[in-house]
Formats: structure tokens, C-alpha cells, sequence
């Protein structure tokens, strides 16, 4: 055997890699409802193995994004060729719709199934719970979703809306789907002066600033910012937490189906999945750590919900918690 | 004064170019996206139906909406009025000194784009302004922000308005003749004397012209509501529309219409009812002496000065400091000391973001564009109006108006409305590209380019212009020749303030916006919304250095404008108001322009 051939076989088995990252560029356009820096991140660990794509991203939340979305399917006019969002639920309607494009390529070898869609429509890739934080300062300190009803936290909770969160529609539909009452836990919340305004992010300001007491919230936000040094505690309540996925998936209108490949890809690989948890997040993948504090995986106790209730529901839903809070 | 019926000219006859721009123009940018609102609203499927009108009107959140609306408006009203009144006597008839830096200062807090504000004020109260926290001053956690809420909304609303009060009366002192004060004085009237019995009661219809119209803005106001009351779910009309449309999609674009279409009918029966008071209460005749300064304060004149300067304090360099504060410490609810102070936030914003650096690219690249198209527009379009539109000129200022009395919000719905399906001929939808922005912009901010340009257009003098067609010169030979160069600084002034306001604004395009054509008001927003407070302190400065920076340059370009067209120079109906007040100050004959800024004081 020449040594010709030896390096000609060699470079056949190196082509293939080189080709991939070198053949993939072109514009890609992500909707995320990430916040700003965690999808900045995001996009520049996808640049930097693929830096002919010229990617950029919009953020908003999950229900703004979907918004937006159907505004530019009426426009004929779809601007993104990825999403990645809060939540399967949304995802499953926009794939019974038939807006998203399968992936049947990638590689889920890893993943336990239900966390992906079963036709590769959408994935999984990280596991957010929603429970609930307090400020340090707080005298009282809560176990339980119920001690949120309390007079000690008269006034002084704030949650997110589900008319800006996604996170907070799919938490809004478990804990009515497990705690005894339904809704009638809202008009408790709401009896007890709690205030439904935007977005998780403004649920931390407002805790970790001392304008509120308490709040319900992603477990990330809490967990990093206290390990910055603020006053804030983030706490599983003992019923469980209710979980969003944040999964990945491609449009169907996309002009560069190669490069949302390759981000999907790259979100699903090692790679990707240790950059969650870089940035504080419970990786989907189960052979990736957890985050410095959190509990362990297998202690994190998830809400069951159904998910095709929630996805007929939605806008039940949405609008069941604007006339409690009157949005 | 030439006596316009008998003689007119033959270049006020014929041509039939320039009012067919005219007549596109405002088809394109009022009456179609107006007509086209109305449509929706009240034939939401094609047939006339009221019903789906009324049920979203009557609906629990709109009609809390509206009540919040209208309560915030009135009050915020009552305290913009008296404070831009105080500030317009103190500075328009007193001997008080440096009154233009005092002016310009005051003018420049209305230009600072109401979310600014509003970010402002909202970080220096609560447990966790920064301010606060540093002076050892913050309340108790868990003590609520006051500035959130209804009185919040107000406090910042009537501040924010006050400057606005003060132009629409400034305007007013002006066109007061000075022979009423001078009688006044033969009689042997002390001038607070003449403030109470003889001004004020000659300037009661500029007093509810100016409430009025503090009125409509406080209506239509987003960006105050936007911040201060959606996180304690006290939402105003345009609040409760976005909302509406950013969270269930165009789905809602019939109920929003109908709420849209609500909030446009009150805002023009204000601004109309404005307009006719302001015309009542002009008593000053062509050959009439203006007012000016004739009040020797003597000994008290320190104290006012004290005043202005405090008001100045309230209203522009508190919220400043607010601004630098937070964007200075690491995390929103630190104290600002030696060892924290970082520049963190605005390298992140102006260098390493994409999406911030990207939005002032857009918004540069938009108000820009937009300022320089109507600009351009302006000078054919006020040459038409003035020589060619005969009486028919009076309808068609009325009608360029329409996009600029309709809320922000609403307007933006109507552009939705008009542009989401793909265009006729064309085939393409404008929706989710930077032209629909553009196109929002043109509408809106046409009447404030043309208000300057057809001031100047009014004092262009016929003769030469009869002569140079008389030696043969043709149309656009005589536009390029004598109007364009008599026009030019009043339409790149027009052009400034047009990029001024459309630069950092957040109403229009909060809806408009797409994947890569955001704006930096909407940005600020999005950053505030996400919690990143001291991120969006960092691009609010950002913007105030940008406004500060294309008010000077206003200044500086001052002296060759028609008078009125600097409100903070010579305060004339200011940058709000309307195409058809200053067209017809600029039919009179000059008066003293520039100089009324710096009055010599009568003895």
C-alpha cells in the first residue's frame, strides 16, 4: 500500500467533516424567546463552528414570537428559518398546522424518548421548571404552592403572565390540572393581591430587587443570579414544579434548510448541551451535569400535564387568566 | 400686503404635476390607511356591522382600559397645565437671565422619547434605584416602586407634558400685542397686576388649547403606560391594543381596530376643537408690536431663576441621573460607588450585542431616510400648496395631518391593516420588511417637514419668481433657482426634527417590527421588559446623547429659519402641532423672527 493511498483514504474520511462545516453558510434568521445574552451566547458558540452562516436572532416571548410568526404567514413573509422556544405544546400546534419542516436526520441516539418529537418535527433541549423564588429579605419562606394563598404573601407575589410567557401557560395548565379547584387557585392568587405583569425577567427584577417579596419564575433565572450574589432563593415546591422543554425545530418556509440542520444539530451535540449548562440550564441530554444549585436530576420532581388538553386549550387558557388578572 | 384676489399671478394657474403629488401623497400616507382602519372597524367581513364594534369596546379589560386612559390624561393634564404656564410667563415676560439655555433645556426633555422617561423615573424610586440604594435612602423591600401605577403614569405623563404646555402658551404670549400692556402700565399696573387682569384672561383660549392638546398626547402616550403600568396591570388603551395584537396575533387586528378607531376620534375632536381655540384667542393684528419681556423682577428675579432651574432639574437632569446610575452599576439594585461603577452595560450594548448595535443602525437608517424623503418631498409639495392648491389647499393641510393627530398605535394598526396583504401589481407584502417602518414614518411625520418649509414657502416673494419666468425660465428650472435655496433651511430643519422624534420612538414601530428590523425604542422595551434594566439605561443614553446632539444642531441652523419653526427659539405652535397654524403665520409679514428670542426689555 503506497502512501499515496494512504493519504488519499485518509483525506476521503477527512472530507466529508471539512465539508460540512465549510459547504454551510448563507443567512439564518432564529425566533427565540431566550433572553437576550443566553441567545447572543447561543448564536456566537454556533458562529464560531460555523462562521460562514451569517446567523441572527429575535427574542420576545414565546406567545409575542408566535404572534409575530402568524403576522408573517398572513404577510407570506416568514422571516425565521429556526425556532426555539419555550415550549412543545406551541410546537405541536405549529407542526399540526404544518409550518415545521422534520429533521429526520438528526441524532437523538441519546435522548430518552418523548423529550423529541416521534416524526422529528421538534427537540427537546433543556428542561426549565417553573417554582418559586423569594427574597432573602423575606421573613416568611414557602415550601408549597398552596402557602402562596397565605396572608403572609398578601400583595407581595408576582408571577409571569401567560400573554408573555410560554412557560407560564404551560404552568398555568399543570398546576390547574393538578391542584384540587382548577382555577379557582388563580382567584385565590388573585384574591390575595398577587400581580400578573410580563415576563419572567421582570419577575426577577422585581424579587431580587425588593419591589415584591416573592415571585413564581424559571428556575434558571433565580439560580444564576444568586450565585452572582443576589438576594434571592429559588425553591421547588413540594406538590412538584410544572416543566417547559424549550425545543428546537425548523420552518418549513426556511431558505437555508442546511444551516438550521446544522443548528439543530448543534444544539442536540454534546457541544451544545454543555453550553446550556454553562449558562445554567438543565441540559436535555441526560449524561450532561446539572448546574452548580440545583438538585439532582433524578430529586426534581416534574407536574404530569396533558399535553393535547393544554394545546386545545390554549386559548381557553390565555384567556381564562386574563379575565382573573384582568389583562 | 398684496390683495391676493385681485391679482393673481399667472404662476398660480395651471400646472398639474405638483398637485398630483400632492393629492398621492395624501392619499397614500392619511386616507387610505384611515379609510382602511374605519373599514375594519366597523365592517369587520365586508358588510356594515356596528355589532362586533360595540362588543369590543364593552369588554371588561376595555373598559377599564378606557377608564385608566381617560383618568391618567385629565389628571396628568392638570398638572402639565399650570407648570407650562408658570414656565411660559416666567420665561416670556420676565427679565430672567439665560432664558434660551433655560428654553432649550426645557424643550429637550419633550424630545427625549416619553420611554426614556418613563425608564428613568422608574429607576429612581423603589427599593432598588440605584440612587436610592447609594444615598442609603431606598424603603424597605417589598415596598412597592411608586412611580408604577396610576400615580406614577400621571406624575411622569404631566412632567413629560408640561414642556408641551409651554410651547403651545409661549406661542400664544406671542401674538398677545403689546399695547394692552402698555395701556395697562399708563393706567399705573404693577405687572403681576397685568398678568392676572389683562394676560391671562386674553390667553384663556391658548389655556385650553394647550390643555387640550396635553390632553390628546396623554391619550395616545405608549411609551409612560407601556413601562409604569403594565408590570402592576394598570393598562391605558394603547397599552391594552399592543398587547392584545403582541400576544394573539393579527387574529385581534378587528377588536384592536375598533379600540384604535375609539382613541383617533377623541384625539382628532381635541386636536379640532385645539386648533379653533388657538385661532379665537389670536388678537394680534399685522400691525400690532408684539409682546415682550416687561417685567423687572428686581430683587425676586434670583428666586425665579431658582425655580426654572429646579424645574429644569425635575424634569430633564434627575431623570439623567437616574439614567447613569443604573447603567453605570453592574446589577439593577446595587448601590453606584468607586468599586462598582462599570462600563460593562454600554460595551455590551454598543459593541457586543448584535441586536442593540443593529437597532441603532436601523433607527439611523429609517428616521434618516425618512427625514431626507420628506424633506425632499417638502419643498415641490409646499411650492403646490401655496401656488397651485387655490382655496383647496386648506383641505389638503387638514387631511396631511390625519397620520400625525391618530395615536402612534394606531396609526401602526392602520399600516398593518394596509400593507400585511401583498400589494397590488407588485405582488409582495411590505409586512416584515423595513419599508413598511419607513412608509409609518413618512405618514407621520410629514405635517412637522412641512410645517417650517411652507412658512418660508409664504414668504418667498412673487415678483422674483414672475420675473425669472417672464426672462422664460420653466417650472423646475425656477424651483432650482430661487425656491430651493430660500427653502433649503427650513426643510433640513423640518428634516431634523422629523429624525428627531422618529429616531428614538417606540409607538409606531412596536407593532411594525421584524426579525431584523428593529428599532432601538423597541429594543429598549424588550431589554427593560426582559428585566435587564441597567442594559436598557445604557441605550437610553445612547439616545439622549443622539437627541441632544440633533437638537444643537437645530439650534445652530436657528438663525437661518423662518421664525417659529425652533419652538424653544421662538415658540410657535412647536414641533407637535399643525401645518395649518404655520402656514398661515408665514402669510403675515415677518415680525421680528429670531429677535423675539432675545428680547430688549422695555423700560
Amino acid at each position: 500500500v503506497s502512501t499515496k493511498r494512504i493519504l488519499l483514504s485518509l483525506l476521503a474520511a477527512l472530507l466529508p467533516a471539512l465539508a460540512q462545516a465549510q459547504g454551510i453558510s448563507g443567512n439564518l434568521v432564529l425566533y427565540t424567546s431566550q433572553p437576550n445574552t443566553d441567545a447572543q451566547q447561543t448564536v456566537d458558540a454556533f458562529k464560531a463552528k460555523y462562521p460562514e452562516v451569517s446567523i441572527s436572532f429575535v427574542r420576545d416571548g414565546t406567545p409575542k414570537i408566535l404572534a409575530k410568526l402568524s403576522a408573517e404567514f398572513e404577510a407570506g413573509q416568514p422571516q425565521a428559518d429556526v425556532l426555539l422556544i419555550a415550549d412543545s405544546v406551541t410546537m405541536e400546534g405549529l407542526k399540526k398546522e404544518g409550518r415545521l419542516l422534520a429533521h429526520e436526520k438528526a441524532d437523538v441516539s441519546a435522548y430518552p424518548a418523548g423529550t423529541h418529537d416521534p416524526q422529528k418535527f421538534w427537540f427537546s433541549t433543556k428542561l426549565i421548571t417553573t417554582g418559586i423564588v423569594y427574597n432573602t429579605k423575606a421573613a416568611f419562606k414557602p415550601t408549597s404552592w398552596l402557602d402562596l394563598t397565605k396572608p403572609e404573601v398578601k400583595g407581595q407575589l408576582v408571577m409571569p403572565s401567560p400573554l408573555a410567557s410560554g412557560a407560564a401557560l404551560i404552568h398555568a395548565a399543570t398546576l390547574t390540572g393538578n391542584l384540587d379547584g382548577g382555577w379557582k387557585y388563580y382567584e385565590e392568587l388573585k384574591d390575595n393581591d398577587a400581580m400578573a405583569g410580563g415576563g419572567n425577567g421582570d419577575v426577577l427584577k422585581q424579587v431580587a430587587g425588593g419591589q415584591k417579596l416573592y415571585g413564581i419564575i424559571v428556575d434558571y433565572m433565580p439560580i444564576r443570579e444568586k450565585a452572582k450574589g443576589a438576594p434571592v432563593e429559588f425553591v421547588f415546591p413540594k406538590e412538584g414544579v410544572s416543566a417547559v422543554t424549550e425545543p428546537v425545530a425548523i420552518l418549513k418556509g426556511t431558505k437555508n434548510p442546511e444551516a438550521a440542520r446544522a443548528f439543530v444539530d448543534f444544539l442536540l451535540s454534546k457541544e451544545g448541551q454543555e453550553l446550556a449548562l454553562k449558562q445554567g440550564y438543565i441540559a436535555a441530554h441526560p449524561a450532561v451535569a446539572l448546574p452548580v444549585g440545583y438538585p439532582p436530576r433524578d430529586q426534581i420532581r416534574v407536574m404530569g400535564f396533558d399535553a393535547a388538553k393544554a394545546l386545545a386549550d390554549e386559548t381557553r387558557n390565555k384567556a381564562a387568566f386574563a379575565e382573573i388578572f384582568g389583562q | 400686503v398684496r390683495d391676493r384676489a385681485d391679482t393673481k399671478s399667472f404662476l398660480e394657474r395651471g400646472g398639474f404635476g405638483l398637485p398630483a403629488l400632492i393629492v398621492l401623497a395624501i392619499a397614500a400616507f392619511d386616507v387610505l390607511p384611515a379609510a382602511r382602519l374605519l373599514l375594519t372597524a366597523l365592517a369587520p367581513k365586508g358588510v356594515l356591522d356596528a355589532g362586533p364594534m360595540l362588543f369590543a369596546l364593552v369588554s371588561r379589560a376595555a373598559v377599564n382600559a378606557g377608564r385608566a386612559s381617560l383618568e391618567t390624561a385629565f389628571f396628568s393634564t392638570l398638572l402639565a397645565l399650570p407648570l407650562g404656564t408658570v414656565m411660559a410667563l416666567v420665561l416670556g415676560i420676565t427679565d430672567i437671565r439665560r432664558r434660551h439655555v433655560a428654553s432649550f433645556l426645557f424643550v429637550l426633555s419633550l424630545m427625549i422619547s416619553p420611554q426614556v422617561v418613563a425608564l428613568a423615573f422608574l429607576h429612581l424610586a423603589g427599593p432598588a434605584s440605584p440612587i436610592l440604594i447609594t444615598l442609603g435612602l431606598a424603603p424597605e423591600p417589598g415596598s412597592a416602586n411608586p412611580m408604577l401605577g396610576r400615580g406614577g403614569i400621571i406624575l411622569i405623563l404631566g412632567l413629560h407634558h408640561a414642556p408641551l404646555v409651554y410651547v403651545v402658551m409661549s406661542a400664544g404670549l406671542k401674538r398677545i400685542p403689546l399695547a394692552v400692556i402698555e395701556a395697562a402700565r399708563v393706567d399705573g399696573a404693577i405687572p403681576l397686576r397685568i398678568v392676572t387682569d389683562h394676560l391671562l384672561p386674553l390667553m384663556r383660549p391658548h389655556l385650553m388649547s394647550a390643555g387640550l392638546l396635553a390632553f390628546v398626547a396623554g391619550i395616545g402616550n405608549f411609551g409612560i403606560p407601556a413601562l409604569l403600568g403594565t408590570p402592576v396591570n394598570y393598562l391605558t388603551l394603547p397599552v391594552l391594543i399592543y398587547r392584545r395584537l403582541s400576544s394573539f396575533g393579527t387574529g385581534m387586528l378587528g377588536d384592536v381596530a375598533a379600540l384604535g378607531l375609539f382613541v383617533a376620534a377623541l384625539a382628532i375632536v381635541c386636536v379640532a376643537a385645539s386648533q379653533v381655540l388657538a385661532r379665537r384667542g389670536d388678537v394680534l393684528l399685522d400691525e400690532d408690536a408684539p409682546l415682550h419681556p416687561f417685567w423687572r423682577l428686581g430683587c425676586t428675579r434670583t428666586a425665579a431663576e431658582i425655580f426654572v432651574s429646579a424645574v429644569i432639574a425635575l424634569t430633564l437632569l434627575l431623570p439623567l441621573l437616574s439614567l447613569f446610575a443604573s447603567a453605570l452599576v453592574p446589577s439593577y439594585g446595587m448601590p453606584l460607588n468607586l468599586s462598582t461603577i462599570t462600563l460593562d452595560h454600554f460595551v455590551e450594548v454598543v459593541a457586543r450585542q448584535d441586536v442593540t448595535v443593529r437597532a441603532f443602525t436601523n433607527s439611523l437608517v429609517y428616521a434618516g431616510a425618512a427625514a431626507c424623503l420628506l424633506a425632499g418631498l417638502a419643498i415641490p409639495m409646499a411650492y403646490g400648496l401655496v401656488r397651485l392648491m387655490g382655496p383647496s389647499r386648506i383641505l389638503a393641510t387638514a387631511l396631511l395631518e390625519i397620520s400625525y393627530v391618530l395615536p402612534g398605535i394606531v396609526l401602526a394598526i392602520a399600516c398593518i391593516l394596509l400593507l400585511l396583504k401583498p400589494l397590488p401589481v407588485i405582488g409582495i407584502s411590505l409586512y416584515g420588511t423595513p419599508w413598511i417602518i419607513v412608509f409609518a414614518y413618512l405618514a407621520r411625520f410629514q405635517p412637522v417637514v412641512l410645517k417650517p418649509v411652507l412658512a418660508g414657502m409664504a414668504q418667498i416673494d412673487m415678483a422674483q419668481e414672475e420675473a425669472a419666468a417672464l426672462d422664460g425660465a420653466h417650472l423646475a428650472r425656477r424651483l432650482k433657482d430661487i425656491i430651493l435655496p430660500s427653502l433649503l433651511p427650513a426643510a433640513v430643519a423640518g428634516g431634523l426634527i422629523a429624525f428627531l422624534l422618529a429616531f428614538s420612538e417606540l409607538t409606531v414601530s412596536t407593532l411594525l417590527w421584524s426579525a431584523g428590523t428593529e428599532t432601538i425604542g423597541v429594543v429598549l422595551y424588550s431589554l427593560e421588559e426582559a428585566g435587564l434594566a441597567s442594559q436598557a439605561s445604557a441605550v437610553a443614553i445612547v439616545i439622549v446623547a443622539v437627541v441632544t446632539l440633533a437638537m444643537l444642531a437645530l439650534d445652530a441652523l436657528g438663525r437661518h429659519l423662518p421664525a417659529g419653526t425652533l419652538p424653544w427659539h421662538c415658540p410657535a405652535e412647536g414641533a407637535a402641532l399643525s401645518v395649518r397654524e404655520a402656514d398661515r403665520r408665514g402669510l403675515e409679514p415677518e415680525s421680528s423672527g429670531l429677535a423675539e428670542a432675545r428680547p430688549a426689555l422695555s423700560t
